[in-house]
């Protein structure tokens, strides 16, 4: 079920550059990169006690980041949006959410980003020199490849 | 360094990056010591990908005292297809060809989280038919499902009689699936708009006189499994994992209720024929392996009860609304998920208003049993990782996509 | 013909009956195993499948004989060997009638448990020269159990011991003949005071062939194929066959010691001595069954892990054991 937005700009008044809306998935709170840490921290103090999931999206311009939320206590669903830039670092949330410890690292080689902070940053499904695949800049087979075929 | 490594650990790969060998990786947090005061060395173990129950291709790097086990490194991929980048190119109708392949032992699952996701952003209205047939391909789906998990589990024990009972009626499964779909296993039956065909003449008898017999072998099984001393002493209070745990690693489905979670899509967040349905939702006590084979017994139960249902109640009219044959749906962003045989698929869909999606994430609930995995394996005996494996129900599959 | 000629052709026969034995029970827990699984087994070569044991056993024997080159080859060499020969040599007591046997010795049934009890030390072997560790654990497995469990094994058969008065085997089948009001067979299973004897007996002898669900040391979902792992070709059938071959001494063992061996009680005594096949067949057929219940049991249970292997042998049997032997010793005593 949908949380009230009101509730949750109330929980997240202290973060500004957030905003809070109801969208086709559900409540989407949007939070800068660098306050996702916190947000999270803060969400898990307030209930939500499961990140069932964790993906990015490349948007052409830049990366969002999409963590699922879920309180099991409360039956209710967030999602939590940030951005990040090709190439930059994201802060890891392994400490709050133990589940996004391999999403984190999938998330990471797939699109090219760094991690900081995961106890164990390593490639998790591609072998090392594989570009970042879900990039839409990275083709399924290059122009060669496909005139080989 | 890594050199070094390599020599005294066996196994480079734990020593690559940016660990230094003396201090444990991520998942090793005990440190080797000595036992009564002798002084033993740790072995390191590769548990896969290729080990006869690895449950495919799944990988541990296991570090033991003997046979207890000191840690765990979850090292997975060997079966990465792309599945994310491939349906990036595939038209809408095609997409259910990849979720197939994802989690290929319930492929209904993984299309139906799909086209669910797809309808969110298309104009259509799902006729009362492709929600109840859709219903009635996931269920039938998940028995089959299930009956590989309990027959694996057996196996996992060491007994192999379960594995080929299941298959028995795995085999009538698949066979009525293939006569509702056309396929045994990849069956892209559930679309976006509805599903690809009528159910069969002749289907609906067919599925009574398995469900004539099912709940009888049901009982037999569990009786055979279930009712072994030995393979209750096997079960009982290994691989724990309270709801606290659960909740932090994500766990979904019948891991998660096994922990007095009552969490289920199916009754949380209805969708296709579920909230007309009768159904329970089994719940374990302590999430112990023994709790989660309880559970998946209970769920295969309810699975049967749900089929006499739905072939009783199967209503009337058309199977599919009208789509374009060219399905474009308008751009923008959905997530649905559905209680998939092994907990939760979700699938988070971008679309850009042209005939590919944009971006699909296929959240895969093995991934997140897996990675638990790191966490309660130590301390139990190698005999009892595969027990824990086997039980937590996990799909390459789906994990690696 | 001299002294050397006629121990060969023992040994030989007993090798013959070793192979054969190996072949046919092969064929027999594929067939035994399917029909308990509800399929057929073999099927395609020779009548039913006969013949396909006989090509499994052509194919080990032209199978490239590989050799991991971190192995340690002497050990890796020897190992087979030494877990086939104490196997064929427990056959060496084994009383297959009052005649038909290859020595008369009178610790038979000592020799027959020394003569098993060396096979682990083979799979030990086995395991360390693999340089594997799948397999290392496995030979680790297989020498825990064989010490937990060589005490019990031999503890459990002491009332037996001490009521005949004999260890030879063929003096123990002896004092099983004769009926009990003319029906009841005079085995040693129909008395009461052996029947926890015959129980220990069951599980040690379970443990000490590695059957299910005891199947440790090779325990294929566990630790692959244990010590076997790195084996191929003949080296592997070697290590197969002695598996089997055990599984026959202590089927035969307990037909001998608990099942009144090769006599039936309703036949009388001189026809033992007119046919003299019929104690032989008697006796392979009561051990067959033996083999059979031993399959059932593999195609049946889960295997059991093994702390708690080890804890029933050390906390359970023995002490069982040992309590039984001053019981048994009182009540014979009495009783004579």
């Amino acid at each position: 079920m949908r949380p009230a937005i009101a509730d949750i700009e109330r929980l997240l008044a202290a973060f500004e550059e957030t905003t809070v809306a109801e969208e086709t998935p559900g409540v989407v709170a949007r939070v800068s990169l660098a306050d996702v840490g916190d947000v999270l921290a803060e969400l898990k103090s307030a209930g939500y006690e499961s990140l069932v999931d964790f993906d990015g999206m490349d948007t052409g311009e830049l990366i969002e980041l999409t963590y699922r939320m879920r309180s099991y206590s409360f039956d209710v669903e967030l999602f939590v949006k940030t951005t990040v830039a090709y190439g930059g670092t994201i802060e890891s949330v392994w400490y709050e959410y133990p589940s996004a410890l391999m999403p984190e690292r999938e998330t990471a080689e797939l699109f090219g980003i760094h991690l900081a902070g995961h106890p164990n940053p390593k490639r998790l499904l591609t072998t090392d020199g594989v570009a970042p695949l879900l990039r839409k800049d990275v083709p399924i087979r290059t122009v060669e490849e496909v005139r080989a075929r | 360094m890594t050199d070094r490594c390599e020599e005294t650990l066996g196994v480079g790969l734990l020593c690559e990056g940016q660990h230094d060998p003396g201090v444990p990786p991520a998942g090793l947090r005990r440190s080797p010591s000595g036992v009564d005061g002798l002084t033993t060395e740790h072995l390191i173990i590769n548990m896969g990908p290729q080990h006869p129950s690895t449950h495919g291709v799944l990988r541990l790097i296991i570090e033991v005292d003997g046979e207890e086990i000191v840690a765990v490194e979850v090292s997975v991929g060997y079966l990465h297809r792309g599945i994310e980048k491939l349906a990036e190119h595939r038209r809408y109708d095609a997409v259910g060809t990849l979720m197939d392949r994802g989690d290929y032992v319930s492929g209904m699952m993984g299309e139906l989280a799909f086209a669910l996701a797809a309808e969110q952003l298309m104009d259509v209205e799902v006729p009362r038919k492709a929600h109840w047939l859709r219903s009635l391909a996931s269920e039938l789906n998940r028995l089959a499902s299930h009956l590989v998990w309990y027959g694996t589990f057996g196996l996992d024990t060491g007994a192999m009689g379960q594995f080929l009972y299941a298959m028995r009626e795995r085999e009538a499964l698949l066979d009525i699936l293939e006569a509702l779909s056309g396929q045994r296993m990849m069956f892209n039956y559930i679309r976006p708009g509805g599903v690809v065909a009528d159910m069969p003449l002749g289907l609906t008898e067919q599925i009574r006189t398995f469900l004539s017999t099912f709940d009888t072998y049901l009982d037999e099984y569990h009786q055979l499994l279930g009712g072994n001393e030995i393979f209750q002493m096997r079960v009982k209070g290994i691989g724990t994992i309270d709801r606290q745990m659960a909740l932090a690693f994500g766990l979904t489905g019948a891991n998660l209720r096994a922990a007095g979670v009552d969490f289920d899509v199916r009754r949380a967040r209805p969708y296709a024929a579920y909230p007309e349905l009768d159904f329970e939702v089994p719940l374990g006590t302590t999430g112990d392996a023994w709790d989660r084979y309880i559970v998946r017994m209970g769920e295969m139960r309810q699975s049967a009860r749900m089929i006499a249902q739905l072939i009783d109640g199967m209503p009337e009219g058309a199977f599919t609304a009208k789509v374009p044959r060219i399905i474009r749906p308008n751009a923008g962003e959905a997530y649905a998920s559905v209680e998939s045989s092994r907990g939760e698929t979700g699938i988070h869909l971008f679309a850009d208003g042209t005939e590919h999606p944009y971006r699909m994430h296929y959240r895969g609930p093995s991934l997140f049993a897996a990675q638990a995995l790191e966490e309660i394996l130590p301390g139990h005996l190698i005999a009892d990782a595969v027990m824990i494996v086997g039980s937590t129900d996990i799909m390459l599959g789906e994990l690696d996509r | 013909m001299s002294v050397f000629a006629i121990s060969a052709l023992k040994v030989a026969a007993a090798l013959g009956l070793m192979l054969a034995n190996g072949v046919i029970m092969i064929y027999m827990l594929r067939k035994v195993l399917g029909h308990l699984h509800i399929r057929l087994g073999p099927m395609h070569v020779g009548w039913k499948g006969t013949l396909q044991t006989v090509m499994d056993v052509l194919k080990l024997l032209t199978k490239e004989d590989i050799t991991p080159r971190a192995v340690d080859r002497w050990l890796f060499r020897l190992a087979p060997a030494v877990v086939f020969v104490p196997s064929l040599m427990a056959y060496a007591a084994l009383p297959f009638s009052d005649t038909w046997r290859v020595t008369d010795l009178d610790t038979g049934l000592l020799y027959t448990f020394t003569a098993l009890s060396l096979v682990p030390i083979g799979i030990l072997m086995a395991g360390w020269a693999s340089a594997n560790k799948w397999s290392l654990l496995g030979g680790m497995r297989a020498a825990a159990q064989q010490i937990a469990y060589e005490v019990p094994l031999l503890l459990s058969v002491l009332p037996i011991v001490m009521l005949v008065g004999s260890t030879n085997l063929g003096t123990i089948v002896e004092a099983q003949q004769g009926t009990l009001l003319g029906v009841v067979p005079r085995w040693f299973i129909m008395n009461p005071l052996f029947w926890p004897t015959f129980l220990i007996f069951v599980v040690a002898a379970l443990v000490e062939t590695n059957q299910t669900p005891f199947d440790l040391s090779e325990g294929e979902s566990e630790i692959v194929a244990g010590f076997a792992t790195e084996y191929s070709a003949m080296k592997f059938g070697l290590l197969f066959l002695s598996e089997f071959s055990n599984q026959f001494i202590v089927s035969a063992l307990g037909v001998t010691l608990f099942f009144g061996g090769w006599t039936l009680p309703w036949l009388p005594h001189s026809w033992y001595a007119a046919v003299p096949i019929l104690g032989p067949a008697i006796f392979i057929t009561k051990t067959y069954l033996g083999i059979f219940i031993m399959m059932w049991i593999r195609g049946t249970f889960p295997r059991v892990r093994i702390d708690q292997v080890m804890q029933l042998g050390w906390q359970r049997l023995i002490p069982v054991s040992l309590v039984w032997i001053v019981f048994s010793g009182i009540v014979i005593k009495v009783w004579s």
